[in-house]
């Protein structure tokens, strides 16, 4: 199956990177999302059979729940387990020395001069 | 051997300072791999060369120079003892920085395994469901990405691609085990605490390169990092006082140019610097044995 384009770039993706778009998606979100929202909200050529299946298999695992007084077909996250996790991060935070403080973290502090080029960066679109 | 022995501390000076230097000019995946491995070295050659200073203590020992009297050979003591009784001292403190580090290490590998306890096996992405903006990548069999609910609300959705891109490639190119070995080269000799700061640093530029690749976007991945800096200093005003390495603005800054490129005769420089104190290490083994297979004999 040769795809072209924006389409072949979803599906050069694998399942397990998919599973992960999807499931920041919904927790992106404040509300429950249906299939199709979420395929726009990935983009890249995303199927919506691809997405279907992917929501069946965070559901398998818990990860994700069918919104029961919402629209129907809807998906939002499954906080429980979520909620411990931040637990146990906190509590490695806490603890010092903070061993997270070891590890390669998506970003770092700023400076108050550093802060404002980051917001006029942003602003003007300029990166 | 006087020679010998007291070069490689020189040699890890001349590390330090060009580490920086190679990791603002050289594609990032290659420097961090050749400033690790010189590191390395180096620590395995100033660690040696402490033994070696110490072991040349043995040439004192009184059973040495009787011997020595006896055999009616003149002995060369090539250290002087002040030196080599610094040297074991200097090595008890490495060992115990070293030890120090590998619990460090250790330790904080056990609170990783504790967030992943419990969840499903094959699922790369953790989410926390915290208000404190983080995302770090956990090593390990499989490896994961911890992304707290904050943090992904923040971004946009192609910036959660950049994000998870980034993290991905952390653990892809086993970007853990890189920068251990570069705070254990540390641990063992001091002066080489700015080749690791480069190689930590090196680690975040791979991965945004390796995630502007993926997502197809240089700017696209500067605007994530940018974001992400943002939240996470709204979320932490402590960050003040907190110590700025200008790490973020240096790797957004390297996204609104092109690649850096491979220059591999710098990447050959580097680690013969590094594989030169070795060898001088193991000349200067050559001659403590020189000297003591003939006493001890």
């Amino acid at each position: 199956m040769a795809g072209t384009g924006s389409r072949s770039r979803a599906e050069r993706r694998s399942a397990g990177e998919l599973e992960s778009e999807v499931l920041a998606t919904l927790w992106a979100t404040e509300r429950p999302l249906t299939p199709a929202e979420i395929q726009a909200d990935i983009g890249g050529g995303l199927a919506y059979n691809t997405v279907h299946t992917i929501l069946k298999r965070l559901y398998d695992k818990g990860l994700v729940l069918r919104d029961a007084d919402g629209r129907r077909g809807a998906y939002r996250p499954a906080k429980n387990a979520a909620e411990l996790t931040a637990e146990a991060m906190h509590e490695a935070l806490d603890r010092g020395p903070d061993p997270i403080a070891a590890l390669q973290q998506f970003v770092t502090g700023l400076s108050p001069e550093e802060e404002r080029a980051l917001r006029e960066l942003l602003a003007g679109g300029g990166a | 051997m006087r020679f010998d022995v007291y070069t490689p501390l020189l040699l890890s000076l001349l590390l330090s300072v060009v580490a920086p230097v190679i990791g603002g000019r050289v594609a990032p995946a290659l420097a961090a791999r050749v400033l690790t491995s010189a590191a390395v070295l180096t620590a395995a050659a100033t660690t040696w060369t402490l033994v070696l200073l110490a072991a040349a203590l043995l040439g004192d020992a009184p059973p040495v120079v009787r011997e020595a009297r006896e055999d009616g050979r003149r002995l060369v003591d090539p250290v002087p003892e002040v030196i080599g009784v610094a040297a074991g001292v200097a090595l008890a403190v490495v060992v115990w920085r070293v030890h120090r580090a590998v619990r460090a290490e250790r330790s904080t590998r056990r609170a990783l395994r504790r967030l992943c306890a419990g969840q499903p096996a094959d699922t790369e992405l953790i989410v926390a469901a915290s208000d404190v903006p983080q995302a770090f990548a956990i090593p390990g069999r499989p490896g994961r990405i911890l992304v707290t609910s904050a943090m992904l609300g923040a971004l946009a959705p192609d910036e959660r691609r950049v994000l998870l891109a980034h993290e991905r490639a952390h653990l892809a190119h086993r970007h853990g085990p890189l920068v251990t070995a570069a705070t254990l080269a540390q641990a063992a000799n001091p002066l080489l605490a700015p080749v690791r700061s480069a190689v930590v640093f090196l680690v975040e530029r791979w991965a945004d390169e390796q995630a502007a690749t993926a997502v197809g976007d240089r700017r696209t991945t500067a605007r994530a990092l940018a974001r992400a800096a943002l939240t996470a200093g709204r979320a932490r005003p402590a960050c003040t006082l907190h110590f700025t390495d200008r790490a973020v603005t240096r790797r957004i800054a390297a996204l609104q140019t092109s690649p850096p490129p491979h220059l591999w005769p710098a990447a050959l420089a580097v680690l013969a610097l590094g594989a030169l104190p070795a060898l001088l290490a193991a000349d200067a083994t050559g001659d403590l044995l020189g000297l003591l297979s003939g006493v001890l004999n």
